[in-house]
């Protein structure tokens, strides 16, 4: 669509990117300050706050953990998801509708809700370790964005080829491998991404799952902002847009943005 | 015959860690408030009967409700012109949303404090306006709250409905103006009607967002703006009381189920291009 | 390396659908068979069971020696056309061709030689490195060709391989496809829903219908000599006249039906002709005559349309609408009446057909 539009909507259009640009500009200005309190214009310049992030420990080790749990907690939504997700397009008229519902129900349920639960049930009930409950929660935190990525690139895949690798004489579960993965590999990309992110910048179901000794960079950045008010943080949080940046780069790359607005 | 079971063999280590760790908790959670000392339902009655819990529960709905009106409104009428500007802004517009969205929730209510402080952007820029009665308290405020919420979920908003608004044909747009429509008689009466599914998705997705949230309540609200997130966290973690924190969590699961199957119903029943 | 393929009494259902119906098949080594009807007959179902692409409730399917019926599809060694080609659209031309030698084990210099041979047969040689997505309809057509043959297979099936082709390449590839299937001497299964395609390419076709062969035979014998009324109807003759009495004269028969049908049929040309039969002919072969005394079924016209070479009339009769043909020299008007007599070169005899 396109066609002319009233100046006013375009100058709120712009007020709009204002108010949504501002404050992370101001976030990375803050990161840059010279002194020892957060505050924007930042007065004098200077790296040091990036290097207090890993002269201190609970940041390093935090980092650690939380891309730990990312991926795999993200790997092991993966290798559950695609099989449902591949189960879900291919044997549609064997299996009931409810059973994708049930995929998107970790996003239906309030993630705090969850995480308070997988405490209660798994972690103390079971007496499952903080570390497994925190990667099953996260595991199940992704595993919707696996399946419905993956599922919406298998919608468009058109199975008949899988037959016909099968009269060429490829066995069906070599077939899976050879012909179908190969043909969904930007579902699979995508769907890679959005779970890590997801369980990277996850605050509501770690927030009950951590531990002594075990803590995720998102809790980590709460219990410090709720202590001293430093542009140490101001530094976390720009190295955590980097990594966005990064993986925006690598999704325009391999997919275009607009797989973003599907 | 193993391939008529092939569909529930591939989709069974999925559906066994859904059920296993998200129903049976979950249900235990909810099944564990009417299982308390004070009876079948004694844990509702006592919530409900508590003033304080009266009140967290009605400012959490109306925080809920404010945010999806602003994010409601502020997203429509960007994701019009978004969806009307020329290709090559258009993406650049996209990418201009997409950014805040893959960066965290923390992140970006962090930068709030730095904005509302009492030294903070806005107070320093209204001290030096010489503005009567400035630096105001703003961080710990309902409005604060508010405020970090629609900007949270903006861009969601933002992104949501550019995909549903690209998807009306442009043959009936054009339709409508050769038939006589000016452009806003043709925003009014076909672009808006069209997207009104769209929008109630947006809405559900904001309204359940708001409604649920953690991070941003208890970053920029503090304990003076407790919701009902923060309220399970405090109930659970700093008061250990596990029974109020699962009514809590139950009351948290009807509203989202509610707003969502109810909405779902009706957008369904909306959606002009679904017959 | 050409075998028979036999289906013996194939039932099979959709969850509780019966889809095929005791059907029983025989297509002769080298041969090529249509299996013809429209959407829902059954048609794709047999040819995905032969496939091994669904189970039979009963019966069975025997390829040469062997029997298929428990065999997975990938040890079949059956050469599929799709409607859809279902080109693999990550690999080359060139690997599309040579999956099916990659998975018999063939080293990866002889399959390339191989594939390109039969790219070269397909006249496709220069196009081996693109991606199916860089080709037209007709080529992929031709790849997916190539992909099926190269394996030597010893069955060749073809799902409405050409359905999704312009009307001039789909007369030409149906050619090319006779050819190849000719020169390979393989034998053949082509699935369509076009008469006209499946008349001109096969030795034999079935035409099907609710789950079960209507009638098998050569083309030229279903298109004059249909057995039953359905198998008539789908090869166009159009009117169908039941007669209830006959009377003979040497191979002269006069037959009477209700409504003071009356027609003289010719037992040298139509075959022999029993007491109650229904007499089938196409529009051109039912001609209208003003005269009204005359032997023939009695009947007022209704709507003319030109076709060229006649007129063609709708016309109501004692035995319901007809359409018949007349001559472009006396175009008659709605609502004369007028006899419609046969012509017997035209005509075919089916049985009677039970009372509904």
């Amino acid at each position: 669509m396109t066609g002319r539009l009233h100046p006013g909507l375009i100058a709120f259009a712009v007020l709009v990117y204002i108010f949504l640009m501002g404050p992370l500009i101001i976030v990375i200005g803050s990161s840059l300050s010279d002194t020892t309190f957060l505050t924007f214009p930042p007065q004098g310049l200077s790296l040091r706050w990036f290097e207090r992030i890993f002269e201190m420990a609970a940041f390093r080790r935090t980092m650690v953990t939380s891309f730990q749990v990312a991926t795999l907690a993200t790997c092991f939504a993966l290798i559950i998801g695609i099989p449902a997700a591949y189960a879900l397009n291919r044997y549609r008229v064997q299996l009931p509708g409810w059973l994708s519902t049930l995929f998107v129900l970790p996003i239906l349920v309030p993630e705090i809700v969850l995480g308070f639960s997988l405490l209660r049930s798994v972690q103390v009930g079971a007496g499952l370790p903080v570390f497994s409950t925190l990667l099953i929660g996260h595991t199940l935190l992704v595993l919707p964005y696996c399946v419905r990525v993956i599922s919406a690139s298998l919608a468009s895949f058109d199975f008949s080829i899988e037959e016909a690798a099968i009269s060429l004489g490829s066995p069906p579960w070599k077939t899976f491998f050879t012909v179908v993965l190969p043909n969904v590999r930007s579902g699979v990309i995508a769907a890679f991404i959005l779970a890590f992110i997801t369980s990277i910048n996850d605050v509501s179901v770690a927030l009950f799952l951590t531990g002594p000794g075990i803590s995720t960079l998102p809790i980590q950045i709460l219990a410090h902002v709720e202590q001293f008010f430093d542009p140490v943080i101001a530094s976390v949080s720009v190295l955590l847009m980097f990594l966005t940046v990064a993986v925006m780069a690598v999704v325009e790359r391999t997919l275009g943005l607009t797989f973003l607005t599907k | 015959m193993l391939k008529r079971f092939m569909g529930w063999v591939m989709s069974a280590p999925a559906t066994a860690l859904v059920v296993l760790c998200l129903i049976v908790p979950v249900g235990a959670t909810i099944g564990a408030t009417f299982t308390t000392d004070a009876g079948p339902l004694g844990s509702y009655l006592a919530f409900l009967g508590s003033g304080f819990r009266r009140t967290v529960l009605w400012r959490t709905l109306e925080i809920a409700l404010l945010t999806t009106v602003f994010s409601l409104l502020i997203g429509f009428l960007t994701a019009y012109v978004v969806s009307r500007a020329p290709a090559r802004w258009r993406s650049v517009l996209i990418i201009a949303a997409v950014f805040p969205l893959l960066t965290g929730v923390v992140v970006r209510s962090f930068a709030f404090l730095i904005l509302l402080g009492r030294n903070g952007m806005v107070n320093n820029a209204l001290v030096w306006l010489g503005v009567e009665g400035a630096p105001f308290p703003m961080l710990y405020t309902q409005g604060a709250v508010i405020i970090a919420m629609v900007y949270l979920f903006v861009p969601l908003m933002i992104l949501t409905l550019v995909g549903v608004l690209e998807n009306i044909p442009d043959d009936l747009i054009q339709a409508s103006s050769s038939l006589g429509a000016s452009p806003f008689q043709t925003f009014r009466q076909v672009i808006f009607p069209l997207a009104v599914p769209g929008l109630i998705v947006g809405a559900v997705l904001v309204f359940t967002g708001s409604f649920t949230a953690y991070a941003t309540p208890q970053l920029v609200g503090g304990e003076s703006v407790m919701v009902m997130g923060t309220f399970l966290h405090q109930q659970a973690m700093v008061a250990f009381d596990w029974d109020s924190a699962s009514t809590i969590a139950a009351i948290m699961v009807v509203v989202t189920l509610a707003v969502v199957l109810g909405m779902t119903r009706i957008a369904k029943r909306l959606n002009p291009m679904s017959t | 390396m050409a075998a028979p393929l036999s289906l013996e009494h194939l039932t099979a259902h959709y969850g509780t659908t019966k889809v095929l119906d005791d059907l029983s098949l025989d297509v002769g080594a080298g041969e090529l068979v249509s299996l013809l009807g429209a959407s829902g007959c059954g048609k794709t179902t047999t040819l995905r069971l032969t496939a091994g692409f669904l189970a039979p409730t009963a019966g069975a399917i025997r390829l040469g020696d062997t029997d298929l019926t428990r065999l997975p599809a990938h040890r079949r060694n059956i050469g599929l056309v799709f409607q859809n080609y279902a080109l693999f659209p990550h690999l080359s031309v060139l690997d599309n061709v040579a999956f099916g030698l990659k998975q018999r084990g063939m080293g990866s210099a002889e399959r390339t030689r191989k594939a390109d041979d039969m790219l070269q047969r397909v006249g496709l040689a220069d196009l081996a490195e693109r991606l199916p997505g860089e080709l037209s309809g007709g080529q992929r057509q031709r790849v997916a060709l190539a992909r099926a043959l190269v394996i030597e297979p010893q069955l060749l099936m073809f799902d409405e391989p050409l359905s999704n082709l312009d009307a001039k390449l789909r007369v030409d590839m149906r050619v090319e496809i006779r050819q190849l299937q000719r020169a390979n001497g393989t034998t053949s299964v082509f699935v369509t829903h076009d008469q006209e395609e499946a008349f001109s390419i096969s030795d034999r076709v079935a035409i099907m219908d609710a789950g079960r062969i209507r009638q098998f035979d050569t083309p030229e014998v279903l298109y004059q000599r249909p057995s039953n009324a359905f198998v008539a109807r789908f090869v166009g003759f159009e009117n169908l006249i039941p007669l209830t009495s006959a009377t003979r004269q040497g191979s002269i028969v006069h037959a009477k039906g209700d409504g003071g049908i009356s027609v003289v049929l010719d037992q040298e040309q139509l075959g022999a002709v029993p007491d109650r039969f229904t007499l089938a002919t196409r529009p051109d072969g039912l001609r209208v005559s003003p005269d009204a005394d005359a032997e023939g079924i009695p009947s007022t016209l209704g709507l003319r349309t030109y076709l060229g070479r006649a007129y063609h009339y709708q016309a109501e009769t004692p035995a319901g609408h007809l359409v018949a043909a007349g001559p472009l020299s006396r175009p008659l008007d709605i609502g004369a009446t007028a006899r419609l007599v046969p012509e017997l070169e035209q005509c075919c005899i089916l049985p009677a057909e039970e009372a509904p």
